[in-house]
């Protein structure tokens, strides 16, 4: 054959080729893994960020390889699954090459309240304390036991008012797990007529009459929106069925702790009020949002649904408990139903809102922990035990978290008019050393107020003329020492690392007003037309209420800043 | 559509639709609101989450934004309140704190910028974000740069590739203003699963996301850099995507997707990257005329064909290439010259090949390339429906709520109308894939019949026989539209799931919950590709699917219909020109005389051959036999696709003149005695039809390389060689002769296409666009009837057997175009997919010791080929995938000759195989 009979072989690619297809390859290993780990779940979407719980709980990080794998399992494509992994501060995907992180984490909390008890010098004793190797610190939000700070969270145990040398001690005897809270179970509760009610309005109840009881009562969305409760199970009838009613328990505001409070003594309050609330809307299922920072109460929850489901008061699954991951915006309730979902936690653009349109995009009814706590409460006590309370012209009660620079922090169940001077009683005083100067009034999306505007009723509607909200009553106490500055800077930061990043105002917004108010000097005129913004263009309450903190420090402490 | 609302908009009284956004009111009354996030384009929702789209809504706490806001009755709207333009110019502020300078950016044309001269800012007051914070550039991509610097975090990029596109490989990680787009885990873009499909690109507004031809080594760059755009159709698939292409010193620098009927804007890697083929410089620029003595073989190097071939003017070349025809006319009589025409080519050049053929040499013996793709589909279209074409568009899908998908893997070989097919499935619609491979769209299928190959007529008459027994068929449609039936009924009473599942491999109740799935749908629509055609039993596959669709009355209404996927972006324009051995123009028959007298009339020439013509493999058989001695091939290139290619070569070594019209030398052209250069088809003008019967306006973009002439000229300066006084100008005059006898260009016409770019048909009026969906009141046949003909199964030719015992089956990929001569020279499809491959099952390779990266040797009775295996689970284990781009390994060197009998289409898709490593 002549040299030249390949010439018409124009081409080869020899050895230049892809050896695979494109893209990250299935591996039999990690396969087998998650298989094994999704052993009798259905392959839902919406559980996603549940089997990446499961994976990381296992592995303690989320490998490439097992996420390329779930993807495989759940028929999802590889960036569904990363952008919920990067998404929540709870998960830790590694790609390869990447630092696997250590055996323990520490998650140290630097919200206002722990700041002011020296989260900061604790951080950095923890960090020049540790081997990075074995232990890693890492900054958290609030984790709910403001009235214990400094906290931290080592493993799945919280420790209280932390030192370095708690956490030497919890190493050394491997103490990482969470402790359980004395709480009353299901028998104890039902012993004591729980659950009657719910029995008696399921044989004979009418549902308006309950709405229209909980309407007298005066009771109010106790997340910190306000909403009557009694208006919202109307609205969600309105629109056909199927229904959903989730459980709004991302207590993530800054400062609040009182679902934990409640829900680590008496949860099944809460659960009798799911499911009277279910039952008023006539819910297909009942979702429970919980964060994760509560690792006691998950598992508190985990048992009485189960107790519950043995007890045949609910048929199993009917309440479907999902675990956060670590987002403060998933309190936001789309943002939390698009979590329950399965996916990042950015809020919807209402309208429709989430009672016409919300889990999978059924009418769902949405209520915080608190609220049904309330609920049950009134349904078994009357509307009596709110509306019978009376202060300051406001009626009712509420259950201020009180945290900062007073005698005995802690949640406090107030008449809902009282104001910063009876909660600083109520919280036995001043902390010795600390002159009242100022307070947060409801989180860190109230901002802060002076003590000079002390006789303000502590309530909802009342402090909108001020600037500002009672939110979740999330109250945190700022003494003479302390700079009202840096609390809004604290603030801030938070929202900063907590925006969800999906509309410009708030995701530029907040990183660009950090960086502001680090300089020496405000930039009053930028920094105002900044919060205007933000305020009026911000998809979320998130970014409308970020500058809170801004503006009411322009007001009244212009001096600091 | 609702009632109107009304209500106030800037102090006017306005209306809108239901569901009608502010933003689409205000641009209706001539106020375009800024926007960054929202992309005014079908296929993409509006999201909201710029904010430089926000008006004031009184009594609204907070501002809306305008595009994702639907106007409500009574609505109060001011969009130019000093509170909305306040805001709006501060998110700008915001985000230009954070871009690169405008005359050092990715796009100095960007969307970003006019929005930004839109609202007046300029300038940001802000701060930037530390440099430390922002992604590297990522550049591991050949067709694109990803330079987040530039990113508005607007999403666009996602939904363009997850809402649109529905590929899913851009995600939105991070939160916060870590927020970015990532590719599948955080991967770079080279490396992920991207397919490259470019609609990100398109999309992006700020230049964060750019084609590399477009910017620098610096990253900077401008989309308005060009001298030049023209709107075309993308050359590749039967999709018949509408191009925009942009020109500097008449070369492309790039290709947007425009809004066609077909792709409302969307294209894939080959139609956006795949362009440069016409300037590689293996470009024919001169006639070329072998040199005496030169021996014919697979021995020219198409860089230098010098060896060979010695350049000619065109008035010599042309003259050799019409005098060696008419010597051999003369000598042994017309029937012994044959032409392959080209379904690459316009409607215009197809039909005047074929008129050449006929009228020169008075005979039937010219074919195309749809002998190889779907004869058989078309044989049994024309038996059982009355026509050739599809039924319904394959954009009706947003009508289905079923949709069979069988022996088509349309996310490589119709990739823009498998976006379609995605998309269906993301608003709830069923599909069901039926493969013996496990095609990509898998994931998203609701069934995945992952049948034994050749199984098809057993799997179909299964499903038939649950539909029949259990009486889900549609019997007022039965009765109304359809004969046959209860023969039909009758032959499918042997062929029980429970029976066939042993021969097709798929579990009966698997079978009985598709037939249930399918028959109870409202509407439900089957396409089919290669994969049912390509068998000597491919016409009894397609009758099947033909009875499936009958039986549930699945065609002539929304959202049902028969849709064969076209494979060329010309094959249903060329089968329609008469580019066909048995069919003259409208597939009307040869052998009828009054039919050959309208032609002859027109021509002004004397009758010809009232016998069907040969076919593609049976004419290369006659060269074999001696019967043919010279052939005309226009754009074809039998020497790689035909099956048993060995063989074929050797039939072209055979001819004693073969005249070789192409763009490049290709396989075919080695064995040429004349070779005529040809203008590309961004180089020329002419119509060409799509799987979807839209007739479309293709326009000469750039001009051809050298001496390169227009394949309808060519062929006419032959055609007055051979003495039969053409007098052609332009297509235009081509196109008008064309309408003489083709009804189905009744009211269209080439000034109507010029304006409009695409009319389907059929168009019932000079208005009206076309009909997406025919055979609603019954069908071309006797009696309005179709019909239903019973298939009984036959085996393939050529099973697996001790000594070959597995199948192998042929195919495309995404980056490479049927025998490569395009795509191949296409720097981005090149590097992209540069060398021979083919994929096999992980075990399999394990069993023959094969590991990553090992190459083997495929061997069939006919011959073998070398080439790296790629493990891949979407195969069975007893079967190899081989694409049949690659000349070094030539896929039909392996492929079994044997045809189907009523379609004369060979069995690629089956041949018996023995794999080793090598």
């Amino acid at each position: 054959m002549a040299l030249d009979d390949n010439k018409g072989v124009w081409k080869s690619g020899k050895g230049k080729g892809r050896l695979t297809s494109k893209g990250r390859q299935l591996d039999d290993k990690p396969w087998a893994e998650v298989q094994e780990l999704l052993k009798g779940h259905p392959r839902s979407r919406d559980l996603l960020i549940e089997f990446l719980h499961l994976i990381q709980d296992k592995f303690g990080h989320l490998s490439a390889p097992h996420l390329r794998a779930l993807a495989e399992e759940m028929r999802l494509s590889m960036a569904e699954i990363w952008e919920v992994a990067t998404f929540y501060a709870h998960f830790d995907p590694v790609r390869e090459g990447e630092a696997v992180p250590p055996d323990l984490t520490i998650r140290v909390c630097e919200s206002l309240a722990c700041e002011l008890a020296g989260s900061e010098q604790l951080i950095a004793a923890l960090q020049d304390g540790m081997d990075p190797s074995r232990v890693r610190v890492l900054r958290a939000p609030c984790m709910g036991r403001c009235d214990t700070a400094p906290v931290l969270e080592i493993g799945h145990n919280h420790i209280d008012h932390a030192t370095p040398a708690k956490v030497e001690a919890a190493i050394a005897t491997q103490d990482t797990h969470v402790h359980m809270p004395a709480y009353e179970a299901l028998l104890e509760y039902r012993s004591a007529g729980g659950y009657a009610k719910l029995e008696a309005l399921r044989t004979s109840g009418k549902w308006e009459e309950v709405q229209e009881t909980l309407l007298t009562s005066g009771l109010r969305g106790l997340g910190g929106a306000g909403f009557p409760s009694g208006r919202k199970w109307g609205f969600v009838r309105a629109n056909a069925g199927p229904r959903y009613l989730a459980v709004n328990g991302d207590e993530g505001e800054p400062g609040t702790f009182k679902d934990r409070y409640y829900l680590e003594r008496t949860p099944h309050l809460m659960l009798e009020g799911i499911l009277i609330a279910a039952w008023a809307v006539e819910a297909e299922k009942c979702f429970i949002y919980m964060r994760d920072e509560y690792p006691a109460i998950l598992e508190i929850l985990r048992r009485e649904i189960a107790a519950l489901e043995a007890a045949g008061l609910v048929t199993a699954g009917y309440i479907d408990m999902r675990r956060g991951a670590g987002a403060y915006i998933c309190g936001e309730e789309s943002a939390m139903i698009e979590s329950i979902e399965g996916k990042r936690g950015i809020p919807r653009q209402r309208p429709p809102y989430v009672a016409q349109s919300g889990i999978f995009n059924k009418p769902t009814l949405v209520h915080n922990v608190e609220t049904l706590h309330w609920i049950t409460r009134i349904c078994r006590e009357g509307p009596e035990v709110l509306n019978s309370v009376e202060k300051n012209g406001r009626k009712g009660l509420r259950s201020y978290s009180v945290s900062g620079r007073v005698k005995k922090p802690g949640m406090h169940l107030l008449p809902a008019g009282s104001t910063i001077m009876d909660i600083i009683v109520a919280a036995g005083g001043m902390a010795d050393g600390h002159t009242f100067k100022a307070y947060q009034p409801g989180g860190p999306s109230s901002g802060l107020l002076p003590a000079s505007m002390h006789d303000i009723p502590l309530d909802f509607d009342t402090l909108q003329p001020h600037g500002t909200f009672i939110g979740s009553a999330a109250v945190v106490v700022l003494g003479h020492n302390d700079s009202a500055r840096d609390a809004a800077l604290n603030m801030l930061r938070f929202f900063e690392s907590e925006s969800c990043g999906q509309c410009t105002p708030c995701r530029v917004g907040c990183e660009k007003a950090v960086k502001l108010m680090q300089e020496p000097k405000w930039d009053a005129n930028l920094l105002a037309d900044l919060c205007t913004v933000m305020t009026d263009a911000s998809i979320c309450g998130l970014g409308q209420a970020a500058p809170n903190p801004i503006k009411l420090t322009l007001k009244h402490f212009a001096d600091e800043v | 559509m609702g009632e109107q609302i009304k209500f106030t908009l800037d102090g006017l009284k306005v209306t809108a639709d239901q569901g009608e956004t502010i933003w689409d009111v205000a641009k209706r009354n001539g106020n375009e609101i800024p926007h960054l996030c929202h992309k005014d384009q079908k296929g993409y929702n509006p999201d909201g989450n710029c904010r430089a789209c926000v008006v004031e809504v009184d009594g609204e706490r907070t501002l809306a934004a305008s595009c994702c806001r639907n106007a409500t009755n009574g609505m109060v709207v001011k969009t130019s309140s000093e509170r909305a333009t306040k805001s709006r110019a501060m998110v700008m502020e915001l985000l230009l704190a954070d871009q690169p300078k405008k005359n050092v950016s990715h796009d100095k044309s960007s969307h970003l910028w006019d929005m930004a001269a839109a609202t007046g800012v300029a300038e940001s007051r802000f701060p930037s974000v530390k440099k430390e914070h922002i992604p590297l550039l990522d550049d591991s991509h050949v067709a694109m740069r990803v330079n987040l610097d530039a990113c508005i975090q607007c999403g666009l990029c996602v939904r363009a590739c997850r809402d649109v596109q529905v590929n899913d490989v851009i995600g939105m990680a991070g939160r916060g203003h870590d927020a970015y787009p990532t590719f599948d885990l955080g991967d770079p873009m080279g490396d992920s699963t991207c397919v490259a499909c470019g609609e990100c690109v398109q999309a992006c507004p700020t230049g964060a996301l750019m084609p590399a031809s477009v910017v620098n080594a610096d990253q900077v760059g401008d989309r308005m850099d060009f001298d030049k755009e023209v709107q075309s159709i993308c050359p590749f698939c039967g999709v018949g995507c509408q191009v925009n292409l942009r020109m500097k010193d008449n070369k492309v620098v790039y290709v947007e997707g425009i809004n066609g009927p077909a792709n409302e804007g969307r294209l894939c890697v080959k139609g956006r990257f795949g362009y440069d083929y016409i300037h590689h410089p293996h470009r024919l620029t001169k006639p070329l005329i072998r040199k005496d003595g030169a021996p014919k073989g697979l021995n020219v190097d198409p860089a230098n064909p010098f060896t060979h071939f010695r350049e000619a003017s065109w008035e010599e070349a042309l003259d050799a290439a019409a005098g060696g025809m008419a010597n051999l006319a003369q000598a042994h009589g017309g029937p012994t010259i044959a032409g392959f025409g080209s379904a690459k080519c316009t409607n215009e050049e197809a039909y005047t090949f074929q008129k050449l053929i006929r009228q020169g040499f008075g005979h039937n013996n010219v074919d195309h390339c749809t002998r190889l793709c779907h004869a058989s589909s078309v044989a049994a279209l024309m038996e059982n429906v009355g026509s050739a074409a599809v039924t319904a568009t394959f954009n009706q899908i947003e009508n289905s709520d079923v949709a069979i998908v069988i022996g088509a893997n349309p996310t490589d070989n119709h990739p823009v109308a498998a976006t379609y097919f995605k998309q269906f499935t993301k608003r709830g619609g069923k599909l069901i894939i039926m493969d013996p491979r496990g095609t990509a769209m898998k994931r998203h299928a609701e069934h995945m019949l992952q049948f034994r190959p050749g199984g098809d007529v057993s799997m179909l008459n299964a499903i038939m026989h649950v539909i029949v027994e259990e009486k889900l068929y549609d019997q007022n449609y039965i009765d109304t539209y359809t004969e046959n039936w209860d023969a039909e009924k009758e032959h499918l009473a042997n062929f029980s799931p429970e029976k066939m599942q042993d021969i097709c491999g798929i579990p009966a109740e698997t079978l009985r919950a598709v037939a249930r799935l399918f028959a109870n749908a409202k509407a439900g629509m089957i396409f089919w590709g290669m994969g049912i055609s390509q068998h000597i039993h491919g016409t009894d596959n397609s009758r099947c699917l033909i009875s499936l669709a009958l039986m549930t009355g699945n065609v002539g209404k929304p959202g049902a219909g028969l849709h064969p996927l076209r494979g060329q972006n010309n094959v249903q324009g060329a089968s329609d020109a008469g580019l066909i051995p048995m069919f003259l123009p409208d597939y009307q028959t040869v052998t009828d005389d009054t039919i050959r007298s309208n032609f002859t009339t027109v021509w002004g020439s004397g009758d010809f051959s009232s016998q069907k013509g040969l076919t593609v493999t049976e004419i290369l058989e006659a060269v074999h036999q001696g019967d043919i001695k010279g052939m005309y091939i226009l754009g074809e290139n039998p020497a790689m696709s035909d099956p048993d290619v060995s063989h074929a070569r050797h039939a072209l070594e055979k001819l004693e003149h073969l005249v070789v019209q192409d763009i490049f030398i290709t396989e075919t052209a080695n064995y040429a005695d004349v070779i005529l250069p040809a203008a590309a088809f961004y180089e020329k003008s002419g119509t060409v039809t799509n799987t979807n019967r839209q007739v479309q306006m293709g326009r000469a973009a750039v001009t051809p390389p050298g001496d390169a002439r227009e394949d309808w000229l060519i062929t006419t300066q032959l055609a007055n060689r051979l003495g039969l006084g053409w007098t052609y100008e332009t297509p235009a005059d081509i196109f008008a002769e064309m309408k003489l006898n083709m009804k189905s260009l009744n009211n269209i016409t080439w000034d109507r296409l010029s304006v409009e770019n695409a009319v389907t048909y059929p168009s019932l009026s000079p208005q009206d666009p076309g009909q997406p969906i025919v055979f609603s009141d019954g069908f071309p046949r006797e009696n309005k009837r179709a019909k239903f003909t019973p298939a009984s199964i036959i085996q393939p030719d050529e099973l697996p057997d001790a000594e070959y015992p597995m199948i192998v089956t042929t195919g495309r990929q995404l980056e490479h175009w049927h025998t490569g001569s395009m795509t191949r020279r296409s720097v981005v499809l090149d590097s992209i997919e540069p060398e021979a491959n083919c994929s096999v099952h992980p075990d399999t390779l394990r069993v023959h010791g094969v590991a990553l990266g090992g190459m083997v040797r495929l061997e069939t009775r006919r011959g073998s080929i070398v080439m790296l295996a790629r493990p891949d689970r979407s195969v069975a284990k007893d079967m190899v995938f081989v694409p049949f781009a690659y000349v070094e390994a030539a896929a039909n060197i392996l492929t079994n000759s044997a045809v189907d009998p009523f379609g004369k289409i060979p069995e690629f898709k089956f041949a018996a195989v023995k794999m080793s490593s090598a």
